[in-house]
């Protein structure tokens, strides 16, 4: 599956991880996350996360 | 033991999360001059496109500071700092005492000394505070100047835009767009794509005053050019908050002065983030300014971590298109060899920079692809032999030059 980085502090969304503190299990790819997750490192919402090649 | 933070943006806050998660049970407080939980401040952008409602611009839900058992204060400001003391005084009339503290003030935006830089109509965008009164001045559809054709001043602009103002101008003093990130070529490229979404722009232009009868309604620049505006959003760089640390006496330059441990010129008082100088370096970014926070909160538990900078990501997006730059990227001088390609119906450019056949520098415009593999190479400064004449093709296979590591 994608993985997605923040373009504001370059964390990595890695949905074979998820977010285990947000309640985000793995195996949730980046667009299943909910609409008001942010990132977990520093808070911006989803639009500023670009899929990496 | 018991820390006081000053500064609730993204290095004050991240200090007290780190810090927490290293020690259970270390007294915490994190005094803020703002009235809001933590926010990052990127989300402005997109709150001012009408992209993101005020209530969805917070990082954390309502609730977690106590789940962290942090003591924030908000909207409290620390008006005086006493070094030998190791105290805060707080709205002038209240004094904390501390065993450490972190200075994470951050920094405000520089506006230039013009006359008329204080009318009505003349905004920044820094706080919540800023975008709430900069949108309402905006709803009655102005004619909008942005002062600074930095990355800034171009997410700015098209944020506005994208509101619904179609009058947007961007005013830059250089003769190109983000002249520290891309050469003439490349810039002119960026400016006709923003070009083609609606923005206008005006290069080389230094403003000199902003008149107008109460509000602003015309700039004036050096070269005897004027501009209508009926707003005018001035994001031209920013100025460490570093006043409570120069009255302290703490050693200060541009910014708060910290060495490789972050720690300021007084042990036990640290700086991150925005406020502090590294090695003669102000980052004004937040992966230097979570970098930092980390680093000092290790340090505040005792678990002393050494900081030897951070390497900005080179990868942007500027206005929804990316942007890679990276090493060297407007050569001078002998012995440079530059391989480039412009393809401006599809706002592509790439550039290499080479130097006795090693890679120094590199634009790239318009795509990601390859941005990762090149910026590597330029990193390394590596040769890339075999590869150099397929560099620019767009099929281009990166995977390949992993062979040449
Ligand atoms: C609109 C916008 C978009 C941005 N986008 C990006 C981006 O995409 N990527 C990127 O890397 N960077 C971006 N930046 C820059 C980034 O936001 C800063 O680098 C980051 O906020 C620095 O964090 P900081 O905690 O050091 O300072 P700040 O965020 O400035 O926080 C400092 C806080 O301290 C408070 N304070 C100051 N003095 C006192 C006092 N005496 N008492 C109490 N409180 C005080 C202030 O009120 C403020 O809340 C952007 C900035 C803006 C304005
Ligand atoms: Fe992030």
């Amino acid at each position: 599956m994608e993985k997605w980085e923040c373009t504001a502090c370059g964390y990595i969304y890695d949905p074979d991880v998820g977010d285990p503190e947000h309640d985000i299990p793995p195996g949730t790819p980046f667009e299943s996350l909910p609409d008001d997750w942010v990132c977990p490192q520093c808070g911006v919402s989803k639009e500023f996360f670009q899929k990496m090649d | 033991m018991r820390t006081i933070i000053l500064g609730n943006g993204l290095a004050g806050t991240m200090t007290g999360r780190t810090l927490r998660e290293l020690d259970s049970s270390a007294e915490i407080t994190i005094i803020s001059q703002e009235k809001y939980p933590y926010y990052p401040r990127p989300n402005l952008i997109d709150f001012l496109a009408g992209e993101l409602p005020l209530n969805r611009l917070f990082a954390f839900p309502p609730g977690w500071a106590e789940k962290q058992k942090l003591e924030i204060r908000l909207g409290k400001e620390v008006t005086g700092l006493d070094v030998d003391e190791m105290a805060v005084e707080i709205d002038r009339k209240e004094r904390l005492k501390a065993d450490q503290m972190v200075l994470a003030t951050g920094a405000s935006p520089l506006l230039p000394a013009i006359p008329g830089i204080d009318r009505k109509g003349v905004f920044c965008l820094r706080t919540i505070d800023d975008a709430v009164s900069l949108l309402e001045f905006l709803s009655t559809g102005p004619e909008v100047v942005v002062l600074g054709g930095g990355l800034l001043g171009l997410e700015i602009a098209r944020a506005i835009h994208k509101r619904g103002l179609k009058q947007v101008t961007v005013v830059e003093y250089f003769n190109r767009l983000l002249p520290r990130q891309l050469d003439e070529t490349g810039a002119g490229l960026l400016q006709s794509q923003l070009e083609k979404m609606g923005l206008k722009f005006l290069l080389g232009k230094e403003a000199v005053e902003i008149s107008g009868q109460e509000a602003v309604s015309l700039i004036k620049f050096k070269d005897g050019s004027q501009l209508t505006a009926g707003a005018v959003v001035v994001a031209s760089g920013i100025r460490p908050r570093l006043e409570l640390a120069v009255k302290a006496g703490l050693a200060s330059n541009r910014g708060v002065v910290v060495d490789d441990f972050l720690q300021t010129s007084r042990p036990g008082i640290y700086a991150a983030g925005d406020v502090a100088e590294h090695r003669g370096r102000i980052y004004g970014l937040i992966p230097a300014a979570f970098d930092q926070a980390r680093t000092v909160a290790y340090n505040l538990a005792g678990q002393i971590k050494k900081y030897e900078g951070s390497i900005p990501a080179n990868t942007l997006k500027v206005a929804g298109l990316f942007l890679t730059s990276a090493g060297l990227i407007s050569p001078e001088g002998e012995g440079f060899e530059v391989l480039s390609k412009l393809d401006k119906e599809n706002g592509l450019y790439k550039k290499l920079i080479l130097k006795d056949g090693q890679l120094v520098g590199a634009i790239w415009l318009g795509s990601k692809k390859g941005s990762q593999e090149i910026t590597r190479l330029v990193q390394a400064q590596k040769n890339p032999g075999p590869y150099k004449s397929d560099l620019l093709a767009d099929d281009f296979d990166f995977s390949r030059l992993n062979s040449l590591y």
